[in-house]
């Protein structure tokens, strides 16, 4: 229904910059995630799109309209969107049913059809016996649903979340990110949602914005952007890893750290690297490239993590959890790694890893 | 467990009993009292102090000169005794021979032959040593009337003989143990002053012979009004003990209770005992139930005509005020206006300004015949001298100027709750299509609504207890309203005092129907909101209206504060108030110098200052102690002070100080009229809850957690309070101590009907020399007073890191 054209756009609250030339198309039905540590500037990106906060330079496009720019500013109220706040912002003094009604009401819609398409989307939100009651009768949940239904109600070309499920305990968080992408799903809407938790965005994005210091650091489909990250921060903040100095020579990376040991190197890059493995991409065999000894395992159930000491370093490795009983502390251990990631070293591993903020 | 419970029942049984055995010796000395026939009961004090100085001079002095004698002489001097004595009163002369010489020598201090100073002068004048040969050579005389008279008392005995002579020689005596001076002559003349009348005298005498009087009895007797309230002060704090255990279901005590139980007699002694006698007196006039009172005074036309107006005024006051308090605190919370933080501490600055001075300034502004405003309505509208157009002699003007000072309450209690308001919910509705004015009839209004009834209602009590503003403008105007009628009333003797109480029931009734409703609106719909992390409240974008919008709160601002202050200072710097301020030779300096190098200025500044502080610093110890009790512990019992104190605040200024007048004057063993404790007490009791509000608050934002934190890591309670909790909330506490000191400062209600000679304050003061001397030098005052104030809040500002201020 709606595709949001952000151009260019730089926010800056006084001296500090929260968000630094910020270019971004979102296509019509996507479900889009802006992802970054709290304090990035995702949240900030999300209310200039809602019309709450006005760039300090840049335009915002919202198909071929001009929303935001810089001598035309639509207010919040007149473009046409749906949102869903992290407090979930369910006016107390109105029942559910006239929250969910609000905005209908505010179009001057004839009772009748309000009636109509209050109980349908409260349907669609599993609220219908909910109706009359007021928002401090409800869980926490539920008003998070109450809310979902008002942004939704009107039908509006695009559906921003703002931290929707942060207020949620686990279990209950687990079950509204499927809702939430069912609804958006059946109903092609358009969504931008905001998070810190990858987990969330990795389960519901078509693609993710991952976004550190007010920039954008990659963006691509979950398995492009856990897989085939562009830097050593989307590496590490995507996802469990450890980074190895290693040195590439003759087709093979030598890690000076675990007495010289090495794995086999097939891509194009030469000389000091970062290699960035991940605990699950390495597996205990007999045929391992690597030798160590398992210093402590913890049974986790599913899993079983293990810490491998090769060298002088420790390295993390996630394995079977049924496995777990036949390993013991001690025992000297060969490790095949599945894939690594290698990242050129310049010197600014540390840099790169710092959460900016 | 069993044999704790039974030792604590014990205790609080024995407690009340002691109780009933204070309120029963109270009434014994009470009627023993009654039958003496003295009419005083500091009677008592004078004749026991009396009865000390003679015991200590017979013992000292008399008595080794006496038993030096033989027994034959012995016997001579004692029947002499006995002889002078009879001549005091029948019967005198009947007890044994000591009785009888103490009491011949307290009645020769007190009543006996008349010595002349010369004489006197000759006795006391001798040495130690000579002092008792002289006594000697006088026994000697007295036992032989042959014996020379010694020089120094020839004058005195003169040619006496027979009685005559003894009773001047034993007069001699009597003088030259020198016991009737200094102190002594003190408790004679207290005596004197005390004990009256003939039959008065003979009971005081035979109770100093007798020494009936016992430093226990006395103490009963002339404080037996003070021993009953005390036993029934016991009394009730037993009974209440045992309830409070009782719904524990613990018997056992806590020494919490203790402290509560303090709290609690302190406040039923000065604020409920004050109020319930006053309305009681309002609703039994004659000693029964009747009305008559009521009837008589509300049937008469001035009465009614101050009913009408306080009503009206303050019904018109609390909806203007709230008319122009919500909007502002709208635009100066939620929007994008020029300046809002300025102007937040500007309205909420108006909070701190003594009500009269506003009053002060208008009607230097708007004065029909002289105003400013109304000269320059006039030139500007050629309206040629007649007086007006605005009059603030009238019921308007009492209006506006009554709105001008209470709409802050209102503004402060709505902006208060527009910060706690989360911003979401105001962005939810304008995503959802509403534009701001609707997104603020529809989401905000509503959601601030329980906290705008209440400021509304805060503004209508006020405004109906007000006295500064109405005795200002009302009184010449013949705007009356029922606070300046209950002043009025106090001053006319006892008829005058019944209908001031019948008003001031009136007036508490109101207060406190208020007070109620506010409670249940706030109680019954106080919302809670779930707030995610703290988005800066949300703006909204005025656009084209924002340079008008800010004009116009500009314009109020002007208005509303800067042309009063500005009218205050100026007026303080004329020599003739009917011409400006730039007219040739009208600026002056003389008024401040004038009203500051008063002494008596000085002195009531000084007054003020004391009492504020004295009522601010009790004020806070309280506070903080309730706010412990209230915050950090689940003792049973620990609202009932709460309640007490809630219900203090809300009494209305000249209703506390006329029940404090009415009972504070011995009636009930409690005697502070007319001393500066009367007039802490009042102001502790009108502004306790501010001070106690501030710290409550601020503990409750304390987490237990770190408190607890620091006990775990080894901190007893006492190092966890000093290192931990204080710390944290020194702050308010400082902001407490303001809140309380400033309106004690300069209080006007209670300190018109409360103030002596020697307690009077800078806010009377001031009143007065508005009222009689002259209105530039009340002026300077008011400014200075302001200065004050304002430095005040400055000083808190830094003290605090701009964390409170007023």
């Amino acid at each position: 229904m709606s595709t949001i054209t952000i151009k260019n756009v730089t926010k800056a609250f006084g001296d500090k910059v929260v968000l630094q030339a910020f270019d971004a198309a979102f296509q019509d039905g996507e479900f889009v995630t802006l992802l970054g540590p709290s304090g990035c500037g995702k949240t900030t990106m999300l209310r200039m799109i809602a019309g709450f906060e006005r760039p300090t330079s840049g335009e915002i496009y919202f198909d071929d309209q001009l929303v935001t720019g810089e001598k035309t500013f639509v207010p919040p109220e007149k473009r046409g969107i749906g949102m869903v706040f992290q407090s979930y912002a369910v006016w107390p003094h109105m029942n559910v049913y006239d929250n969910v009604a609000y905005p209908l009401s505010i179009q001057r819609i004839p009772k009748g059809d309000i009636g109509r398409r209050v109980e349908r989307v409260l349907e669609i939100t599993h609220l219908g016996q909910y109706a009359r009651r007021f928002p401090n009768q409800l869980s926490g949940g539920q008003q998070q649903r109450v809310a979902l239904a008002r942004a939704l109600v009107a039908e509006p070309r695009l559906l921003l979340l703002d931290e929707p499920l942060s207020n949620l305990d686990a279990k209950l968080r687990e079950s509204m990110r499927f809702e939430i992408k069912e609804i958006q799903k059946n109903l092609g809407i358009t969504v931008v949602y905001v998070t810190h938790d990858q987990t969330e965005a990795m389960a519901m994005s078509d693609r993710i914005f991952l976004i550190n210091g007010g920039v954008i650091q990659q963006c691509g489909t979950p398995e492009e952007i856990y897989n085939a990250p562009v830097n050593q921060f989307v590496a590490d903040f995507l996802g469990k890893v450890d980074f190895f100095k290693g040195e590439i020579r003759d087709g093979r990376i030598f890690f000076p750290a675990m007495g010289g040991q090495s794995i086999a190197y097939g891509g194009p890059k030469t000389g000091r690297a970062d290699v960035a493995v991940r605990p699950e991409n390495l597996c205990f065999s007999d045929d391992g490239e690597l030798s160590g000894v398992l210093e402590t395992h913890y049974y986790l159930g599913d899993t079983d993590d293990c810490r491998v000491r090769i060298g002088d370093t420790l390295v993390r490795v996630v394995a079977d959890g049924f496995g777990h009983s036949a390993r013991h502390p001690g025992q000297p251990v060969r490790l095949a790694v599945r894939s690594c990631m290698v990242f050129e070293d310049d010197g600014t591993l540390e840099e790169m890893l710092r959460i900016q903020t | 467990m069993i044999k704790r419970g039974l030792l604590t029942r014990t205790g609080l049984f024995l407690c009340f009993v002691l109780g009933a055995a204070l309120v029963f010796m109270g009434q014994q000395g009470q009627s023993a009292f009654t039958e003496s026939g003295f009419a005083s009961e500091s009677a008592y004090d004078s004749i026991y102090s009396l009865s000390a100085d003679v015991a200590e001079a017979w013992n000292g002095a008399l008595k080794p000169e006496l038993d030096r004698l033989s027994a034959q002489e012995r016997e001579g001097m004692d029947s002499i005794a006995r002889t002078l004595a009879s001549r005091l009163f029948d019967g005198a002369g009947e007890g044994t021979a000591e009785e009888t010489w103490q009491m011949l020598y307290a009645g020769y201090l007190t009543g006996g032959p008349k010595v002349t100073s010369a004489a006197r002068k000759a006795v006391t004048a001798l040495k130690n040593g000579d002092a008792a040969l002289l006594r000697q050579s006088l026994i000697r005389c007295m036992l032989n009337g042959e014996e020379p008279v010694p020089a120094q008392v020839e004058k005195l005995v003169g040619g006496a003989s027979g009685e005559e002579r003894q009773a001047a020689l034993m007069q001699a005596l009597f003088v030259s143990l020198g016991s009737a001076e200094g102190d002594a002559a003190e408790h004679v003349s207290q005596f004197k002053k005390s004990v009256r009348g003939k039959e008065q005298q003979e009971t005081a005498l035979r109770m100093i012979g007798g020494r009936k009087l016992s430093g226990i009895w006395r103490v009963i007797v002339s404080r037996s009004r003070t021993v009953m309230l005390i036993g029934v002060l016991l009394m009730l704090n037993a009974v209440l003990l045992a309830l409070l255990m009782r719904s524990e279901r613990r018997w056992a005590f806590d020494v919490k209770w203790l402290v509560i139980l303090l709290i609690v007699d302190f406040l039923l002694v000065f604020q409920l005992l004050p109020v319930i006698y006053m309305t009681i007196k309002g609703m039994f006039p004659e000693g029964r139930l009747s009305l008559s009172a009521f009837r008589r005074l509300y049937s008469y036309p001035l009465n009614l005509e101050a009913l009408k107006n306080t009503l009206i005024a303050s019904v018109a006051t609390m909806l203007l005020g709230t008319a122009i308090a919500f909007p502002l605190a709208w635009l100066v919370g939620r929007t994008d206006l020029y300046g809002r933080k300025f102007f937040r501490a500007l309205f909420v600055m108006t909070y701190m300004v003594p009500p009269y001075v506003g009053a002060m300034a208008w009607l230097r502004l708007t004065n029909p015949n002289v105003g400013v405003v109304n000269q320059w309505l006039r030139a500007l509208l050629h309206l040629g001298s007649e007086p007006g157009p605005l009059n603030v002699y009238t019921l308007p003007g009492l209006i506006w100027v009554l709105t001008t000072f209470y709409y802050p309450y209102a503004f402060i209690t709505i902006s208060r709750a527009m910060e706690k308001m989360d911003p979401s919910l105001e962005e939810a509705s304008r995503i959802s299509g509403a534009a701001p004015l609707k997104t603020v009839l529809t989401v905000t209004l509503p959601m601030v609504m329980p906290s705008l009834i209440a400021g509304a209602l805060l503004v209508f009590v006020s405004a109906a207890s007000c006295y500064g503003i109405p005795s200002i403008i009302g009184t010449p105007g013949n705007v009356n309203t029922v606070t300046t009628r209950i002043v009025e009333f106090v001053s006319l003797g006892q008829q005058g005092m019944n209908d001031a109480t019948v008003l001031s029931v009136f007036l508490l009734a109101v207060a406190l129907a208020i007070l109620f409703l506010s409670d249940v609106v706030l109680a019954r719909k106080q919302y809670i909101t779930v707030s995610g992390k703290s988005v800066r409240p949300a703006v909204v974008e005025l656009r084209r209206a924002r340079v008008p919008l800010t004009a116009l709160v500009s314009l109020f601002a002007v208005i509303v504060v800067l042309i009063p202050f500005a009218t205050i200072l100026t007026t303080s710097l004329k020599t003739d108030i009917g011409k400006g301020i730039l007219a040739a030779g009208n600026f002056t300096l003389a008024n401040w110098k004038t009203v500051f190098a008063r002494g008596e200025t000085l002195s009531c500044l000084k007054n003020s200052l004391i009492f504020a502080s004295a009522a601010a610093t009790v004020g806070m110890v309280i506070a903080c102690v309730m706010s412990y009790l209230l915050q950090r512990t689940r003792i049973r019992g620990r609202s009932i002070p709460n309640f007490l104190i809630t219900l203090g605040s809300g009494t209305p200024s000249v209703v506390i100080a006329l029940g404090l007048i009415m009972t504070m004057r011995g009636g009930f063993g409690v005697n502070i009229y007319g001393t500066a404790y009367i007039m802490i007490i009042a102001y502790l009791i009108k502004y306790l809850m501010m001070g106690m509000r501030t710290v409550v608050s601020a503990m409750s934002q304390i987490h237990v957690s770190l408190e607890e934190c620091s006990q775990v890591s080894g901190a007893g309670w006492l190092r966890t309070m000093r290192r931990v909790t204080v710390p944290l909330i020194s702050p308010s506490i400082a902001a407490g101590w303001f809140l309380i000191f400033i309106p004690s400062f300069y209080e006007l209600s209670m300190t018109t009907l409360l103030y002596s000679s020697t307690t009077k304050t800078i806010g009377f003061q001031l009143y007065e020399t508005w009222t009689f001397t002259s209105q530039p030098m009340s002026c300077a005052m008011a400014f200075g007073i302001l200065l004050i104030v304002m430095l005040l809040n400055l000083i808190l500002n830094r003290l605090t890191k701009g964390e409170f201020s007023i």
